[in-house]
């Protein structure tokens, strides 16, 4: 069985990618890249909207606009985008994916779309305008919610995908690590599993609501169950782009993995850790006590070591892979980078843009700081570089390569060059955005608001400058958006036949054998759920039995 | 190999900090439930100090494991009685006799007796959590009075949700090793 199994893969790798399995990735990336698109220029009317230049038509409400913006973007790309490039890496390291596997991510995708497409339409008809974190008693049209449902369940359908074919791995070779980047994937979809049974449940709880089949909704335990969830959400985008970091740089830049141990050990404490600190998006919310925050300055606090862990992993790889090539002094080895090389400029962008979005995060963890940027336009500022730069511009990163490899094609010199000016014309668009909006945030203009005046009142009219400025970092990023569109769809329909690498890293030479602890997921999830129920369990005892409120639509 | 024993020293003694334990001891649960483990913790990590420097003490009372664990659990369960909570409260005595039990006979112990009993026995050891978590659980919600007289009953009744969370993922944890084996894997 084993025998055979090894003669299976290697005749896939020699026959390179299997189609079967390339296509599932290709779908899913061309689903990513049209929500970018459609998204990006959502974004730009958002944009020149606040900054008074251009009036919305009678028929689009501004929340409308942000609704979808926001459900394109964090929701529809990211999470296509990681489905996408997990099962890729998975076929890749782990001998191609199983016919059941297959079926079922498959059936994932169409249930995502059908989900999408029945909360769309409300949306369209102007009865959703609940932007994504939908807080009750905020309340859409009961089949926005419906939809929801689906996509979750879709997700669920590509999580079980995962482990089958993990598992299945695993019983082929036993006592063997799991190949690095089908680790990050095993991480990421258990982390997809448990972060959305959250807001499965708070979804559960609103559509009787909604119905009219309960009368009151609980508001504070609704939002609490959304952030359990959404914070997860958003910290596995970040844990798919570290990924990229750990595995796929070291690669592009010619140098050896970082420790296999540590790297297995950042992911092991982003999956036990992350869901409690759904609590920072909450520290603001009445009925929650100030011992609770206090503790859960700490919880989010610790998210930074593995961050830190990262920073400095990565420098270590750097210097090594510059030294290795002759880079004298101490910063030598920076002139050694390829910085020509789009699959490693990008992804660099997204790790320098996360030392100030990090900072920044640190801030609105912190209680009293967070008070004076809470729901400002700073805290859009904030995600539009964590996610718009440290995370989009990763996957933009690895567009560029995983694209031509699936779609047997090659990234010719003129496309690399076409993908470093898109590059830099992101970075400066979102860079101006993100300024202009941590800026004018802690001036006090307030997020998710379309433009007034307050009947010109001095310190709103003082905000004009900055949300100027806001407007041009969009429309640089809607050029980047389009030509980002453009190169993921040339190379995946038009470049040159040929082959293109999947470049994952060697681990570093005489490396310490991995201890097997790692490997042990059972474990490691009763301990993230041991961590779960003690940060919930003091907020959520005393919400339960709070009044609740009747469903409000506030439009 | 000395960096664990040395966070676990640090941790230990940042958990002593009069500041510090008063916090975590303000609240019902964060007492039992954050400042508790924490200590265990330390002492987990400080394990490695004392059976490297004293291995014939380990081997010869804690060969097959058994005694180690059945220490571990005998000193947790001490210290999940409500009335050992308010003694800690009061005597300054029993308080650091709290810090110093719960790293040196339940945190080192745990880490030398794990990997020497058998799958079995740490399901069995599992299997009891579960079930005192559960009537500790039970215990603690349904109470009609106060059992501590540092704490009112909502802070009780709040330390019940937490155990029974806790039990609910042990829980879970018990029924996917019906489903999976993990020698199947390893
Ligand atoms: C052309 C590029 C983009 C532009 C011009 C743009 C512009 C904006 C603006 C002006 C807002 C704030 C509106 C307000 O609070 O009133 C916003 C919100 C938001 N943007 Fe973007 N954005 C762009 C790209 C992105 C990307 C790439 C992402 C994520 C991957 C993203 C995620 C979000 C999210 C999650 C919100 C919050 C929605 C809400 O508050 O409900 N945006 N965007
Ligand atoms: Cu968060």
């Amino acid at each position: 069985m084993a025998l055979a199994q090894t003669i299976k893969e290697k005749a896939n790798n020699a026959l390179g990618v299997n189609p079967l399995d390339a296509k599932i990735t290709k779908s899913y990336f061309i689903v990513t890249f049209l929500a970018l698109l459609i998204g990006g220029y959502l974004g730009l009317i958002q944009g020149l909207n606040r900054a008074g230049v251009f009036e919305l038509p009678s028929w689009l409400d501004y929340y409308q606009v942000l609704t979808a913006h926001g459900l394109l973007l964090v929701l529809v790309f990211s999470s296509f985008f990681t489905i996408g490039y997990f099962y890729a890496a998975m076929s890749n390291t782990l001998g191609g994916l199983l016919p059941k596997v297959r079926k079922m991510v498959w059936i994932g995708f169409s249930m995502k779309i059908v989900g999408f497409v029945i909360a769309v339409i409300p949306l369209i008809m102007g009865d959703a305008n609940v932007m994504y974190t939908f807080y009750p008693p905020m309340a859409a049209s009961t089949w926005y919610y419906v939809g929801l449902v689906f996509i979750v369940l879709g997700v669920w359908m590509a999580a079980f995908g995962a482990f089958i074919q993990v598992a299945n791995w695993r019983k082929n070779h036993k006592g063997q690590h799991l190949p690095i980047l089908s680790y990050f994937a095993t991480g990421v979809f258990v982390l997809l599993f448990f972060g959305t049974l959250p807001v499965a449940i708070e979804v559960f709880m609103i559509i009787p609501w909604t119905l009219g089949w309960i009368e009151t909704l609980n508001s504070m335990l609704a939002r609490t169950l959304f952030w359990a969830f959404g914070h997860t959400l958003v910290n596995i985008w970040y844990l798919t782009a570290v990924s990229a970091w750990y595995v796929i740089v070291p690669k592009v830049i010619g140098g050896r993995r970082f420790s296999d141990v540590l790297t297995r050990v950042v992911v092991m404490v982003l999956v036990i850790l992350n869901i409690t600190g759904g609590f920072h998006h909450q520290i603001v919310d009445p009925a929650i006590s100030e011992p609770v925050k206090f503790m859960h300055v700490f919880m989010s606090l610790s998210i930074g070591f593995p961050s830190l862990m990262t920073a400095y992993a990565m420098f270590a790889v750097f210097e090594r892979t510059g030294r290795a090539k002759g880079a004298k002094g101490l910063f030598g080895f920076f002139k050694k980078l390829p910085w020509g090389d789009v699959r490693f400029l990008a992804p660099f962008i997204a790790m320098a843009a996360f030392i100030p979005a990090g900072a920044g995060g640190i801030v609105q963890t912190t209680y009293q700081l967070d008070q004076v940027i809470h729901n400002s336009l700073w805290v859009v500022g904030h995600f539009h570089l964590t996610l718009g730069m440290s995370v989009a511009l990763t996957f933009f990163g690895i567009s560029y390569w995983l694209i031509p490899h699936i779609s047997g094609r090659v990234l010719t010199k003129k496309m690399n060059k076409v993908g470093v000016i898109t590059t830099i014309i992101w970075t400066i668009g979102m860079s101006t955005m993100s300024i202009a909006m941590h800026l004018v945030g802690l001036l006090g203009s307030p997020r998710r608001t379309s433009y007034t005046t307050y009947g010109d009142n001095a310190t709103a009219l003082g905000w004009d400058p900055y949300l100027i400025f806001l407007a041009v970092g969009g429309t640089f990023l809607i050029v980047a958006v389009t030509m980002q569109a453009y190169n993921a769809f040339h190379l995946m329909f038009l470049a040159p036949k040929g082959e293109e690498e999947f470049p994952i890293a060697e681990e570093e030479e005489n490396a310490s054998k991995t201890p097997f602890w790692t490997e042990r997921w059972s474990r490691i999830i009763l301990i993230m759920l041991v961590v779960v129920a003690m940060a919930y369990v003091i907020p959520l005892v005393d919400f339960i039995g709070d009044p609740g409120s009747i469903p409000w639509r506030t439009w | 190999m000395m960096t664990q024993p040395i966070i676990g020293l640090i941790t230990l003694l940042f958990m002593m900090i009069p500041p510090v334990a008063e916090i975590m001891e303000s609240i019902m649960i964060l007492h039992m439930h954050m400042q508790m483990p924490m200590i265990v913790i330390a002492g987990f990590l400080m394990a490695p100090f004392f059976t490297k420097r004293f291995p014939n003490f380990f081997s010869k009372w804690n060969q097959t494991g058994i005694p180690g664990m059945l220490l571990f659990i005998i000193v947790m369960s001490y210290w999940s009685i409500p009335r050992a909570m308010d003694d800690a409260l009061t005597y300054p005595a029993v308080e650091l006799f709290k810090f110093i039990s719960l790293a040196f006979l339940v945190g080192v112990p745990l880490r030398d007796s794990w990997k020497k009993i058998s799958n079995r026995w740490q399901n069995g050891v599992l299997i009891f959590f579960f079930l005192q978590f559960t009537g500790l659980g039970i215990l603690y919600i349904a109470a009609p009075g106060q059992l501590c007289n540092n704490y009112i009953q909502s802070e009780q009744v709040t330390l019940g949700w937490g155990f029974l969370t806790i039990a609910i993922a042990i829980l879970v944890y018990l029924v996917q090793l019906i489903f999976i084996n993990p020698a199947d894997y390893e």
